[in-house]
């Protein structure tokens, strides 16, 4: 059984490919203006990893904010179920999913079949998404995937950024930088500020063990030790956190097909 | 008797200077480096260009952000107290002072004799700020003093969905990409700020008289947009971003008259 899972985000979109249960392939592209067109090349980056033919693919799921334009999907599901599902998959002990996305955060509990029990969303304001962290890293020069090592060479967190508003919060960054902080601190502070929005969320649903971090932001390692610190529980992460969504997506796919049949 | 107010906001000083009830002067100056400098700096020039000395001045009185910071004031008092005294110098009918400065915005509610009885603040977020109409300004190519004009010249607003400032920018991107006309982007974002800046009026209730203070008061986009929305008049002050510091030069008065 081949099936496949579409997550067209707002800052990247991904492709997965599952044959019987297992990932025979996986491809994360930037999302453009077109959500149709990224859905077109995250499949298609994907189809080049595989001896699979599209034409193999039996059933489609699209899920994220561009679901319901991608032209290829037999089916869409929010991503609030496919991100359950998918972490299920690859934590199948997990109870609460944290998914920290470019645009958005999702604090997510779910029962011991992956199935969403209650969830709570920001997606209202860029505190503490993975937009924050971008403008950043362009704000202090470094690189993206830098912010997370960087800021865990700081001697502690001896800088508080006050400002919620990324807005506002970069104007404060820009005074610190003046001031001569060093860029460690600065880090410090801004991983800091994300784990603390982060934790009020997650306090909302309640947390229950397993916890799961997934999307673009547990890549950084600054944000993850911090969070993991405030709860005081370890985060589980699988090796492409960012493709746990479509992997939910592809799974459901094949759910629906098992019923079909 | 002259007097003197100070009012010290995220991007400009603001300086007044008072004679009994009539304005001798005043003058906003971009703040650069420090609050007491700036201050000192603002307060000099005005007096300065006004060939008023120091010693002239009876009392000095600074509101704002960083009021405490400013050593060369005899005292202080918030900034919602100076808005709402500097409205109420103006239009004496006021009931809801509406402050829309570079980094926030205010909902002050005042009694018939001006004094501040309920206020309600926005801080937090740029959404609802002056900040964002820079943003904006800049992103359109179009100086800062120009938007407003500009979006009442729109037939077709461009709806913004975004609560953020920072997603509404990818949105005005995606719609300047989509080819809309500037004037429709500006009404949508005239609209979108209005409707975040009193999201939470009915929280301290709206009366008339409504006046409009701040820097951002001088956008003729913003007052047009208050008025439909509201619809109620809206009141702007002459020099809506001097209220504040017409405000504390009041007060600085009315302490020296308790005094005697």
């Amino acid at each position: 059984m081949i099936t496949c899972g579409v997550d067209v985000g707002s800052l990247s979109g991904e492709a997965v490919i599952l044959e019987d249960g297992q990932i025979a392939a996986y491809s994360i592209v930037r999302t453009g203006p077109e959500s149709a067109a990224t859905a077109v090349e995250a499949l298609e980056e994907a189809l080049k990893k595989t001896s699979i033919r599209q034409g193999d693919i039996e059933f489609t799921v699209a899920t994220g904010y561009g679901r319901v334009v991608v032209p290829f999907a037999d089916k869409h599901i929010t991503e609030i179920t496919c991100h359950a599902k998918g972490a299920h998959f690859f934590t199948p002990s997990v109870r609460t999913i944290l998914d920290m996305g470019g645009q958005d955060c999702k604090a997510i509990r779910c029962d011991e079949k992956g199935k969403v029990k209650t969830f709570l969303m920001n997606d209202k304001c860029a505190a503490g998404t993975g937009r924050s962290m971008e403008v950043m890293a362009t704000l202090l020069g470094i690189r993206l995937e830098d912010i997370g090592p960087i800021s865990l060479e700081a001697k502690g967190t001896t800088i508080k950024v006050s400002n919620t508003c990324l807005v506002f919060a970069k104007s404060e960054v820009l005074s610190l930088m003046r001031q001569g902080e060093p860029l460690e601190e600065i880090l410090a502070g801004l991983c800091d500020g994300v784990a603390d929005r982060v934790k009020s969320l997650l306090k909302i649903v309640g947390v229950a063990e397993d916890f799961v971090i997934s999307g673009g932001i547990s890549k950084n390692i600054g944000v993850v030790k911090r969070i993991e610190k405030k709860l005081g529980l370890p985060a589980h992460i699988c090796f492409e956190p960012q493709i746990v969504g479509a992997v939910g997506a592809a799974l459901l796919a094949a759910d629906i097909l098992k019923r079909r049949s | 008797m002259i007097t003197a107010g100070i009012d010290i906001g995220h991007e400009s000083v603001k300086v007044v200077l008072l004679e009994g009830n009539q304005i001798l002067g005043q003058a906003g100056f971009i703040i650069a480096g420090e609050v007491e400098a700036a201050a000192r700096i603002a307060f000099e020039a005005l007096l300065e260009q006004k060939g008023i000395g120091p010693e002239q001045v009876d009392r000095l009185l600074a509101t704002g952000v960083g009021r405490e910071k400013v050593t060369l004031a005899d005292s202080h008092r918030t900034e919602m107290f100076c808005h709402v005294v500097g409205a109420h110098w103006f239009f004496p009918q006021v009931r809801t002072v509406i402050d829309l400065g570079a980094e926030g915005s205010r909902i002050l509610k005042c009694d018939a004799e001006g004094n501040l009885t309920n206020f309600l603040l926005n801080d937090k977020c740029a959404a609802g700020a002056g900040i964002f109409l820079e943003t904006v300004a800049h992103m359109l190519k179009l100086p800062i003093d120009q938007i407003g004009p500009a979006s009442l010249g729109s037939s077709k607003k461009v709806e913004l969905t975004s609560t953020c400032a920072v997603f509404a920018e990818s949105e005005i991107v995606a719609e300047i990409h989509r080819g809309a006309a500037r004037e429709d982007i500006l009404s949508g974002v005239h609209e979108s700020i209005v409707a975040k800046v009193i999201a939470n009026i009915n929280r301290v209730g709206v009366e008339p008289e409504v006046v409009l203070t701040g820097g951002v008061a001088k956008n003729v986009g913003m007052v047009e947009t208050f008025r439909r929305i509201l619809q109620l008049e809206v009141k702007v002050p002459e020099f809506p971003e001097t209220a504040g510091a017409l405000g504390a030069a009041i007060l600085a008065g009315n302490s020296i008259r308790n005094h005697k």
